[in-house]
């Protein structure tokens, strides 16, 4: 019987490498499927620092991650302007560093390899860091300026799927991978669950990409290969502000702790590095341990850390290849790692992406785009790193806030700032519209109502990582009840507007529950206050 | 390493309850106002982000500081609002705002020319070209300059005196007494002569700054902080307390000068005080003893203006008023005139600034007082403007009802 | 300045309290940090003549062996306030009158015993709707009085959400609170 091929590539993991890989290939004209078992950018593509390295950080011991990092800093700076801020980056020498083996002779190490691998790097004084800088400590002995940035990954993935899809990719979230179709030696494509529906389905084609992250392991035991995966647990803390804003790492071997960046209205500092098993990567608490670390490191980064509100911490898994010679995990080369297998293993049709980090996700979607092509046998050049991503034409908030006449609300700057030249999509029709749904993070009616029309959001979650809703310091005491009814009026469920913001609230207390004290526990009796008193919380009626 | 995750970021503190969006006088009569939280402790994070986020609705907040003493978790809300107008909000006043605001500037010259100030401010071709040209409301009455400055009364009349008494102290009258009101002063000094204090003037002392901070001339108010402030450790190294009447004037030195001017007062900030707490202090303690006239009677109503709220010393008032026999006083439910310095002269500001008013001016209306106890001047404008009772500072009211020459005999040191 | 009893905390169990005591002849101050939402209680206070201090914090008292005599506050600065009886009606965390660090759980203005579990890891349970355990704690009470050091305080009687096993954030706990703010009104009032 003769196989009827709907798609020409699928891609499992909406990741961002899932993602790049299917915007790559739609670019170069295949027909692609990418498939996504839960939202886009749910796994460690948003569980990272979002940090925009220069490859500062790998320059000593890994100049080939070095040389890409700074590669794809650049171009990414040119394709994915809404998602990336110009912070800077400093590298600091403690006085403390000098015992360890990692003092200003270390220094001069570093700026060598930077200056070899391409990295523009140059040294300045304490007193001119401090001035770059006024939050770094100030007992720092040396300092390395480097073009760190940071970048928001929730808002590169989704630019990634929107222009594949604008490409003419399908896209199906919330459905999970099963098993393979196959025949023989022969990848045939994959059977899946829509995991709202309970219904199973299948796709062909003759390639189909693992893009799936830690989970790509299952996926190759599926097929019948094995790729020796190693889950590396980090975690990081969000604290409430924006305390610095310039990344501050620490210029010393990678260890816990040592980055702190700022990124949209938050500082994030990370992050550990556990291995852990397989069976926990789905479902990760930080530990009180893991918390004291962070706050540690961090203080030594910037002393202002101890004085300022922690939001929440979270953890992601490092799908790094792994080398079993050593348990920390640390001086693995963060490398690309794209099999053909059949290749390696005999098996056709079959395509693994892993390894590497979100800073070269698109070099990794140009190497995964470049086998299926050349096992499809078409002869088609990467593009993706001379065109602009969606929302980054002109990504700066400062020039998309002056499209709107007679000056920008707080609510549309905010959506400025996040779905950059896109913002013309949202339609502020009425003063309805107009209202912050979100007040922490200036989320409007209008800016929900457009990602549910265009961004595939389905609950709060995929809600938050397209508008930051619910993302700020209430971590969402004020706005979850408002922003679930207006999701499920936007869905055509009103009915649903109870379960979504269920969902929500136990996502949110998560983080919240280990970092409980302090203003945060505050915080948290005033949520249980708001949603469990029995009364809708409102000073009209007391 | 922090242990205890409480912020010393003090915007961090909000909890978002929005309490501070209930008090707020502004936010209810102005739909332009994004109210206290979100020009506050939420427009701080984003502004910290990026300063494209600063709002020029910040410009709406009066500063009255309600929403401070509502906070429960003690943010610095106005403070925050008006950090942010300094900070961001960088341009040049207007010279409408530079008149209202340079008191000590505007008032010598007014004063000279007393009668022709008054005068022509009264008139209605100047109100419309005020109201047109320069935006100050047509409808209000502007403060009259006083043709005699205090100062220059108390010079004449009364600084050769003073020398008698064996406990003085230092008056820092402000430009309210000086320019518009010598009354006030006069009285302050009958009542402090009368409890046997001898009375210094701060030589060189500057206006505060409140209305120059509004305005949005911050070099020009920390000139005379600084100036202020070394005035004041002089009259403390001299041994005289300073002893001011005005509340607003009260808070900005104690509070705004270390927190917005970034003026450190701390070796000062113990010896300022405040008139009503001083002598409730002094006559609790029995360190001085008043006579009371026996026939003064008076039904008054105590109005606590928004910067006494925020002091948290209106207690002292009460208590001050309470003494006095023939007084019988009722405490107005705590709300805004609405005036709040210059803003309720702007054009721009003036039916917002009555419409803030009306519930306090309800309430007195229903209260039928004789007249209004209120420590703040520009209440007493706004309030009598629109109500017409009189209304009297508790300094005043003391100078009435003491019989101030059997006092001035009571207090007198035994050699 | 002295009065008959100083309420510490406006919230519904102190002003219940305050509003209780005024009116039965007592002279009786409030104070209050942050605004109140239950009006009644403040308005009626008000119009039995007590006095409100909004806007001000307790940063400490001074004891008399187990007798708590006065209590300073941030704005009044050198005048304490005196009285012969304390209600501390401060609440929990939100209001402050609990705070927790990483590993304990403090009452910060006396150093009142606290219930509270040493082991942070049953503070919460997972599900946000489900009930939670932290919310709990509180200041440990015999006799309608506030213990110290494992002792009851002779004069300070804590009333509402401060206390463990009072919370009005798990459901609704209205007639619980204002019942405790009237039963430190009733043990003082017993007292004298």
């Amino acid at each position: 019987m003769p196989v009827k091929n709907e798609f020409d590539v699928i891609v499992i993991g909406g990741g961002i490498t899932g993602a790049g890989t299917a915007r790559d290939c739609a670019m170069r004209g295949l027909k692609v499927l990418l498939i996504e078992r839960n939202d886009i950018a749910t796994g460690a593509t948003g569980r990272n620092h979002g940090l925009l390295h220069s490859g500062a950080r790998y320059a000593v011991k890994d100049s080939e991650s070095a040389e890409e990092c700074i590669r794809e800093n650049k171009i990414l700076r040119e394709i994915a302007s809404n998602c990336v801020e110009d912070t800077g980056g400093l590298f600091i020498t403690l006085p403390e560093d000098e015992e360890s083996g990692y003092g200003l002779d270390y220094q001069s190490k570093f700026l060598e390899a930077c200056t070899k691998a391409g990295i523009e790097a140059r040294a300045i004084s304490p007193k001119e860091a401090i001035e770059m800088e006024p939050s770094v400590n100030p007992a720092l002995i040396g300092a390395v300026v480097v073009p760190d940035g940071s970048v928001d990954p929730f808002r590169l993935c989704a630019a990634n799927v929107t222009d594949a899809a604008m490409h003419g990719a399908k896209v199906l979230v919330y459905t999970e991978f099963l098993d393979f179709l196959r025949e023989g030696d022969t990848i045939l494509g994959v059977k899946v669950l829509d995991t709202r529906t309970g219904q199973k389905a299948e796709y062909r084609a003759p390639v189909t990409v693992n893009a799936a992250g830690i989970w790509g392991h299952g996926v190759a035991e599926k097929a019948g290969v094995h790729i020796g995966m190693y889950p590396a647990k980090g975690a990081l803390l969000v604290f409430g502000h924006r305390v610095n804003n310039v990344v501050i790492n620490r210029c010393r071997k990678s260890a816990d702790g040592d980055i702190l960046v700022p990124g949209d209205s938050v500082t994030v500092i990370g992050t550990t590095s556990t291995k852990v098993p397989f069976e926990e990567c789905d479902h990760m608490e930080v530990t009180p341990d893991e918390v004291r670390l962070l706050l540690r490191e961090g203080c030594a980064l910037c002393p202002a850390l101890a004085d300022t509100r922690i939001l929440r911490a979270y953890a992601g898994v490092r799908p790094l290849v792994a080398d079993d010679s050593d348990p920390t995990g640390r001086s693995i080369s963060r490398g690309i790692v794209c099999l053909d297998h059949e290749t390696r293993d005999g098996l056709k049709g079959f395509v693994s992406i892993t390894g590497g980090k979100l800073m070269t996700y698109r070099l990794m979607a140009e190497l995964a785009t470049d086998t299926v092509c050349r096992k499809l046998g078409v002869n088609k050049t990467c593009n993706t790193a001379h065109t602009p991503l969606p929302g980054s034409m002109d990504g700066r908030i400062e020039t998309v806030s002056k499209r709107f006449e007679g000056g920008a609300t707080a609510g549309q700057k905010g959506a400025a700032g996040r779905q950059g030249d896109l913002v013309g999509k949202i339609r502020f029709e009425s003063e309805e519209d107009r209202k912050l749904i979100c007040e922490c993070e200036n989320v409007t009616l209008a800016e929900i109502k457009y990602a549910v029309r265009e961004l595939g959001v389905r609950n709060l979650g995929d809600l938050r990582r397209r508008t930051r809703v619910g993302m700020g310091t209430c971590q969402g005491t004020f706005c979850i009840r408002k922003a679930a009814k207006a999701l499920a009026e936007a869905l055509g469920q009103p009915e649903l507007a109870d379960k979504l913001a269920a969902d929500y609230l136990d996502e949110r207390w998560k983080g919240m529950r280990a970092v409980g004290w302090g203003d945060t526990l505050r915080e948290m009796e005033f949520m249980q206050r708001v949603y469990k008193s029995g009364k809708p919380y409102s000073y009209d009626e007391v | 390493m922090q242990e205890r995750n409480i912020s010393a970021n003090n915007f961090e503190q909000c909890q978002k309850c929005s309490i501070c969006e209930t008090v707020c006088p502004v936010m209810a009569n102005n739909p332009a106002y994004a109210g206290p939280k979100r020009s506050g402790p939420d427009g701080e994070r984003y502004r910290l982000k990026n300063g494209i986020f600063f709002e020029d609705s910040l410009k709406y907040c009066l500063n009255c500081k309600r929403c401070e003493v509502a906070c429960p978790s003690g943010v610095r809300v106005a403070d925050l609002i008006q950090q942010a107008r300094i900070d961001y909000g960088r341009k040049l006043p207007k010279l409408r705002d530079t008149m209202l605001a340079s008191t000590d500037q505007v008032g010598p010259l007014a004063s000279a020319f007393a009668p022709i100030a008054n005068f022509s401010l009264g008139l209605a071709p100047v109100k419309g070209v005020m109201h047109l040209a320069l935006g100050v409301d047509r409808h209000r009455t502007l403060p009259k300059y006083a043709s005699e400055t205090f100062v220059r009364w108390f010079k004449k009349n009364a600084e050769d005196k003073q020398a008698q008494y064996s406990k003085h102290i230092s008056y820092y009258h402000g430009c309210y007494a000086n320019y518009n009101y010598p009354q006030l002063g006069k009285d302050f000094v009958a009542v402090m002569n009368a409890f046997g204090y001898g009375v210094h003037l701060i030589e060189g002392e500057r206006c505060c700054g409140v209305a120059k901070i509004a305005n949005g001339m911050i070099e020009a108010a920390t000139r005379d902080a600084r100036t202020n402030v070394d005035l004041f450790r002089e009259s403390v190294k001299a041994g005289r307390e300073i002893v001011t009447v005005s509340t607003t004037c009260t808070m900005t030195l104690l509070e705004e000068y270390p927190t917005l001017l970034k003026v450190g007062n701390d070796q000062v900030r113990d010896h300022i005080h405040l008139v009503e707490r001083f002598l409730w202090k002094a006559i609790a303690s029995g360190e001085v003893k008043p006579v009371w006239k026996e026939d003064w009677k008076a039904r008054a109503a105590y109005h606590c203006p928004c910067h006494q709220e925020r002091l948290g010393l209106g207690i002292f008032t009460m208590e001050l008023m309470k003494m006095i026999p023939g007084m019988e006083l009722t405490e107005l439910e705590s709300n805004c005139c609405g005036i709040a310095g210059t803003y309720g002269f702007k054009k721009e500001n003036y039916k917002v600034s009555q419409a803030i008013g009306k519930p306090l001016f309800d309430d007195i209306a229903a209260a039928a007082p004789e007249f209004v106890v209120c420590e703040c001047e520009t209440c007493k404008w706004q309030i009598e403007m629109s109500t017409g009772v009189p209304v009297k500072n508790p300094v005043s009211i003391l100078a009435d009802a003491l019989d101030l020459d059997k006092t001035a005999i009571l207090n007198k040191p035994t050699k | 300045m002295k009065f008959d009893v100083i309420v510490i905390g406006g919230g519904l169990a102190g002003m219940t309290a305050a509003e209780a005591l005024q009116s039965a002849g007592l002279k009786c101050a409030v104070i209050a940090e942050g605004l109140s939402l239950h009006n009644a209680p403040r308005n009626a206070f008000r119009a039995a003549g007590g006095t409100l201090l909004a806007g001000d914090r307790v940063t400490g008292g001074d004891f008399d062996g187990d007798r708590l005599v006065r209590v300073h506050t941030e704005k009044l600065g050198d005048v304490a306030l005196e009285a012969g009886a304390f209600v501390l009606a401060t609440g929990k965390y939100f209001s402050k009158g609990i705070v927790a660090d990483m590993d304990k759980v403090y009452e910060p203005l006396f150093g009142l015993d606290v219930e509270y579990d040493a082991d942070r890891s049953g503070w919460f349970d997972p599900s946000f709707a489900a009930p939670q355990r932290f919310l709990e704690f509180g200041v440990k009470a015999e006799d309608g009085r506030a213990l110290k050091d494992g002792k009851p305080l002779a004069n300070v009687y804590p009333a509402g959400e401060v206390l463990a096993g009072i919370c009005g954030a798990q459901g609704d706990a209205t007639e619980t609170i204002r019942k405790s703010g009237l039963d430190a009104a009733d043990a003082i009032r017993r007292a004298r």
